[in-house]
């Protein structure tokens, strides 16, 4: 039984070895620039580049679509050349961890291309002086009012507050302004400055001032007079962006802040798109809100794959291209950040009011100091920290302020180095 | 007693089937050394042997049972453990991560800037003299010339044609690229330095377009340096993973690569107090929770299989419903379970009629976190104590009662250690997966909430492992090398408290 | 009477508001899947709407083939729950009947590996499965068989715990008897234990399809393609969006998702009780 054994295993093994030699393993071809992207974007690009089939001749374009971003950020932060993407259309906050840690690549623009985007666009994307991806989209968020509630546009902060103290109780108000878009810290920066705080400082020469913190004081006092009743918050905002949405377009909220993503929503429930600023606390001085763009990102996977002027010429002759950017924010709906695409008139219906609001009052994101962790906190996470802080745990207003200025400043003298 | 498929029939099959799997995998095997990937080459080669001598000798009949088991085992446990252990030795984090060839690779790539004088061009690519070369036009000042990687030529206005754009594309010596040829060339033309004067070179930025750079750091292998061209600074290994400056070490070149420093992540989280505190902080949290888990699961599992134990009415319909939350998909529980939470909306406040802000208060969250897990996992020990309870013997039941015991010194006499002893493995398997609960916490609360304006770095509601995983895969910085050095320390714990668990209750006796 | 009211009365009162507790969320996620506002906010108990414009979207829009995902969570987490338990039967039937030297610290080690905290076993996996991918596409990251592979590695670990109780239950004199027949030990396991033990291994197959299916970490890595995804990160795609969040849509499809599995659970439901408690349970 041995032996046959044996001989049976040493067939085996023949067979095995001849079969196997047989196939060769396959090649891959390097005309394909690989793009990802998250859910909303991705079948939008798909779509566009199918359409016309040479943004970059002699090159086919995959776009990969992912079921959401979190998806796609834990993807791109997992990938490595083999199965990595040339082109990412991302956050901006991926640039500066993106760029230290070798995933994205530099690139450099020409002058006729950089002059078809508003320059303070390029700092959201630049690290260490280098330019990583080339501006995609705008994110901004404004105040829109319910003219339902509010007959004339508020011209104050105290006129808001005003108007909520009192109509709360006949119009059942659940609040006064809340952030329905952007989030406690992104979107509600409209309102920190609005009372005082700005995350960074400017200069008049339009340079960041270092060193230098928002007045705590006056922020503090600030948000005693008009949020608190007392030691406790007075109902005017809420500490959190939970219900915003779904209670202003129930009328149950006169004055909210909304991204320029979902203005769908509102003008389906009837809403008219009055944007502005949030007012600030003197007439005149409206909050500043963050203008920041999403970008379409090079990676370092790119000259891997041998496909790095390809990618390139992607970015230059689509992403940044008004051609391609009529055609993508046809579908996509959102403001993009090229000029030519913006004067559009298709496009600009869809922006519906945002660009103006934006250009109004606006102040460059600046990625390498909002999102680093440079000074041992970053401003994504104490900026509702302080909301959490002072309106719902009922602590000092003031003192808060100063530890929020002084970790805002840390962080922007940390990140100046990687600007 | 009959069997399925007879003597030479059967080692026939077996001989075929073995055949097949063994094809596949020194197919794979084969692809794998022609990619380059040797150590899952000779994973797949021992694969092969393993199967072979397993199943066609008579070395060892339990190994038929598990080999296959073992093999996926090793492959994508095992190896993922030996991975982590591994990565805890290297300063892994964001700006450390590639290797260190690639990181030279990539740190001359950025040792590139655009030469002060700002100057692009339109280019088009081709060849000149056979060497690959470009024809560079200045729209601007009407000025053409050929580059190559030797030298450039310039060429006057008449001798060359014109698209409508003012680029130039023809000219003399100089042959165009087909646009179908340009994927082949991407990688060479990409990689050349096309000459522009002594100190520049022009440098392709896609296909149409050149930018005139300088190199300003110089690579120097011998020695293992960067040379800043400009200033004549020196770069050096600095042994965890970037070229520092010489003379200030804080000035680094980026990307960095992941280098070992062994011992130095385990004993960053004894020495530095902003590691150890919330590390110390959290270990205690996640253990009470833990014990919390288990012991208000346990007792209200318990208490329902004791109520339930007798058949009343409607019993069928209490068990169906109650064993419902461990039916359904715990995502979408816990993430409904957060709105009620909700301060203004949620459903909880709205029935208690309170304004309880449960995730922003840490002792709200803690307890909101208990009762969610509660819900969650009552249901596993009603089945498994209604079960056990059933098994008990009724002889041993009645004899006590005969005896003059009443109900309840029966319950802690004879049926709760009956219960333990027969449940503690489960209990202890319930103790562990409750450590690594990661699911709950982070669809929950997210390991909050955390009062970042004081400077915590932990939330109140994190446990180990979501606190390890923030490390690892947060916002910000990742620091893989760290996590990896708890993860291990976190295995060490469960799986000294687990064999102590298990020694105590003898279940490894029958193993014996 | 009174007795029954004493003896019985608590134990309705304590189901009754068990089963309430146990509701609750659920009873919530079926409103919110049948409101159009698309989000978690309850302003009443009592749904001021029925709308079924959710479930719609579930089927008609073309960006969501929720039909295909089920079908592939179907297929995945079948192919893993039938055979991981062949896999952990195997061997909980070699550790349990037969002797071998290194038994006790086999299985020792078995338990031990499963404490290790696998989170961050993510990143090596999905390093391995890339380095596949380059040389054996069809097995690599980003394809269902892939993703099986790598679910199976955990399959002996999990199970083993769970059956080998049970396989010390049955008497070894059947073993015995089978011997005497000639019956080698692989022919015992096949056509004495399975058969003996199909109630066993039907719950504990259930018990792994049910947490394949909502496993989502690592299926959102693997599984980008639309058509390749499962219904577990499908429904992610409602609430992982950069700025927004769809909790309509995510709550009707999670009700969907959860009622085959439900009614599983419920017509196995004698078996699982059993079989939960076999493993624990001698003679």
């Amino acid at each position: 039984m041995n032996k046959k054994r044996l001989g049976l295993t040493g067939f085996a093994a023949v067979i095995a070895l001849a079969v196997s030699t047989l196939v060769a393993p396959a090649s891959s071809a390097a005309t394909e620039i690989v793009v990802w992207a998250d859910e909303s974007r991705g079948p939008n690009l798909t779509k566009v580049i199918a359409a016309k089939g040479d943004w970059v001749s002699g090159y086919t374009v995959k776009v990969v679509t992912f079921s959401s971003f979190d998806a796609l950020k834990d993807a791109f932060d997992k990938a490595t050349d083999a199965s990595g993407p040339d082109i990412v259309v991302g956050g901006n906050d991926w640039v500066p961890t993106g760029a230290k840690s070798g995933k994205l690549a530099p690139l450099a623009l020409t002058a006729a291309v950089k002059a078809r985007f508003n320059p303070t666009q390029f700092l959201d994307l630049t690290y260490k002086g280098k330019l990583y991806g080339v501006p995609v989209d705008i994110n901004n968020v404004a105040m829109i009012y319910n003219t339902k509630l509010v007959s004339a546009a508020p011209k104050t902060f105290g006129d808001m507050v005003s108007y909520y103290k009192a109509n709360k109780a006949s119009k059942n108000l659940k609040a006064g302004l809340c952030v329905a878009g952007g989030g406690m810290s992104w979107g509600a920066h409209s309102v920190f400055s609005a009372l005082g705080a700005d995350a960074y400082q400017f200069n008049s020469r339009g340079g960041v001032v270092y060193g230098r913190g928002f007045n705590a004081t006056t922020f503090g006092k600030n948000v005693r007079t008009y949020l608190m009743d007392g030691k406790k918050s007075n109902g005017f905002f809420p500490a959190t962006d939970t219900g915003c949405k779904d209670n202003f377009l129930a009328g149950t909220v006169p004055f909210a802040v909304i991204g320029n993503w979902e203005w769908k929503d509102y003008v389906a429930k009837g809403f008219t798109m009055n944007l502005m600023p949030v007012p600030g606390v003197t007439e005149g001085a409206p909050g500043k809100m963050f203008g920041s763009v999403s970008g379409a990102l090079l990676t370092t996977f790119a000259a891997k794959h041998g496909v790095e002027a390809g990618a390139k010429s992607l970015l230059t002759n689509f992403f940044a291209s008004t051609d391609g950017q009529v055609r993508y924010q046809a579908l996509e709906n959102r403001p993009p950040a090229e000029k030519g695409a913006q004067a559009d008139s298709t496009v600009s219906a869809g922006q519906r009011g945002f660009g103006s609001a934006a250009s109004l009052a606006g102040i460059p994101q600046i990625g390498a100091f909002l999102n680093s962790n440079k000074g041992g906190a970053n401003y994504w996470d104490s900026a509702p920290a302080y909301w959490t802080a002072v309106l719902v745990d009922g602590k000092d207003a003031v003192k808060e302020a100063s530890k929020l200025s002084a970790i805002w400043r840390a962080n922007t003298d940390g990140g100046k180095g990687d600007l | 007693m009959t069997y399925l498929i007879r003597g030479k029939v059967a080692i026939f099959l077996k001989v075929i089937l073995l055949t097949l799997l063994g094809s596949v995998l020194l197919l794979l095997a084969q692809s794998a050394v022609a990619q380059r990937e040797y150590v899952i080459a000779a994973f797949l080669g021992f694969s092969v042997l393993a199967l072979a001598l397993t199943y066609l000798t008579k070395i060892s009949i339990p190994l038929k049972f598990f080999i296959p088991g073992i093999l996926l085992l090793a492959a994508f446990v095992i190896g993922p453990i030996l991975y982590t252990v591994t990565m805890s030795g290297f300063n892994y984090k964001t700006g450390n991560i590639i290797s260190k060839e690639e990181a030279i690779i990539q740190v001359k790539i950025r040792g590139v800037e655009a030469a002060p004088s700002g100057l692009t061009y339109d280019v088009k690519l081709g060849k000149s003299s056979g060497l690959p070369a470009i024809l560079v036009s200045d729209i601007t000042n009407l000025q053409y010339f050929i580059s190559t990687k030797d030298n450039r030529v310039s060429v006057a206005p008449g001798q060359v044609t014109l698209n409508e754009y003012g680029v130039a594309i023809t000219a003399p010596n100089f042959i165009a690229l087909n646009e179908s040829e340009f994927a082949s060339a991407d990688k060479i033309y990409s990689g050349t330095r096309f000459t522009f004067d002594d100190q520049s070179f022009v440098a392709l930025e896609g296909f149409e377009a050149g930018i005139v750079s300088q190199q300003i750091l110089e690579y120097l292998p011998t020695q293992d340096v960067f040379k800043n061209l400009i200033d004549g600074g020196i770069y050096r290994d600095n042994g965890r993973g970037n070229y520092a400056l010489e003379n200030d070490d804080t000035v680094i070149l980026e990307p960095g690569w992941r280098a070992p420093i062994w011992f130095e992540n385990y004993s960053k989280i004894v020495t530095d107090p902003r590691v150890r505190e919330p590390i110390i902080r959290v270990f205690i949290w996640t253990v009470v929770f833990a014990l919390a888990t288990v012991l208000t699961t346990f007792a209200l599992g318990l208490l329902l299989a004791l109520a339930l134990n007798k058949p009343i009415r409607g019993r069928r319909i209490y068990r169906s419903v109650l064993v419902l939350p461990y039916a359904m998909p715990s995502v979408m529980s816990i993430l409904i379970w957060g709105g009620m939470f909700n301060t203004e909306f949620g459903a909880i406040n709205t029935l208690l009629g309170t304004d309880i802000a449960w995730f922003s208060d840490p002792n709200f969250a803690r307890v909101a976190v208990i009762l969610v897990n509660l819900w969650l996992g009552f249901p596993y020990f009603y089945l498994i104590s209604s079960g056990a309870l059933q098994a008990i013997p009724s002889e041993l039941l009645e004899a006590a009662a005969i005896d003059g015991a009443n109900p309840r010194q029966i319950f802690r006499k004879i049926t709760l250690p009956l219960l333990l002893q027969v449940l503690s493995p489960l209990l202890i398997a319930s103790f562990a997966f409750n450590f690594n609960n990661f699911n709950l916490i982070y669809l929950l609360t997210g390991g909050g909430p955390r009062n970042e304006l004081d400077g915590e770095i932990a939330g109140a509601t994190d446990i180990l492992i979501s606190y390890t995983y923030k490390i690892a895969f947060g916002s910000g910085t990742q620091d893989l090398g760290l996590a990896s050095a708890i993860s291990l320390i976190i295995f060490l714990l469960i799986a000294s408290i687990s064999l102590y668990g298990l020694r105590k209750s003898k279940v490894l006796e029958t193993f014996g | 009477m009174k007795k029954w009211l004493i003896q019985d009365s608590w134990r309705h009162l304590l189901s009754i508001a068990i089963c309430l507790f146990a509701l609750f969320p659920l009873y919530l996620v079926v409103i919110s899947s049948f409101s159009s506002t698309g989000s978690l906010q309850l302003s009443s108990f009592i749904p001021q709407e029925i709308s079924f414009k959710n479930y719609e979207k579930l089927f008609n829009d073309p960006t969501i083939p929720y039909l295909t995902w089920v079908k592939n969570s179907l297929i995945i987490a079948g192919s893993v729950a039938v055979l991981s338990v062949v896999i952990g039967s195997a061997s909980a039937f070699a550790f349990s009947r037969l002797k071998f030297k290194g038994r006790k610290i086999g299985i020792q080690t078995l338990l031990l590996v499963q404490m290790f905290p696998a989170i961050l076993a993510i990143s090596a996996v999905y390093v391995i499965m890339e380095r596949v991918y380059k040389f054996a596409p069809a097995i690599g990251l980003g394809t269902q068989a892939g993703l099986l592979l790598v679910y199976l590695g955990g399959a002996m670990g999990v199970n083993i715990w769970l059956l080998k109780g049970f396989v010390d239950s049955i008497p070894a004199e059947l073993d015995e008897a089978a011997k005497i027949d000639g019956a080698s030990e692989v022919q015992t396991f096949w056509l004495i234990f399975v058969p003996l033990a199909a109630p066993v291994l039907a719950v504990v197959s259930l018990l792994s399809f049910i947490g394949t299916f909502n496993e989502f970490i690592l299926a959102r890595l693997f599984l980008v393609d639309m058509e390749t995804r499962t219904v577990a990160v499908g429904l992610q795609q409602f609430i992982g969006g950069q700025y927004s969040q769809n909790w309509g849509p995510f709550a009707a499809g999670s009700i969907l998702a959860s009622i085959p599995i439900v009614i599983i659970f419920l017509s196995l439901q004698k078996y699982i009780v059993s079989g939960l408690t076999a493993g624990s349970v001698k003679g």
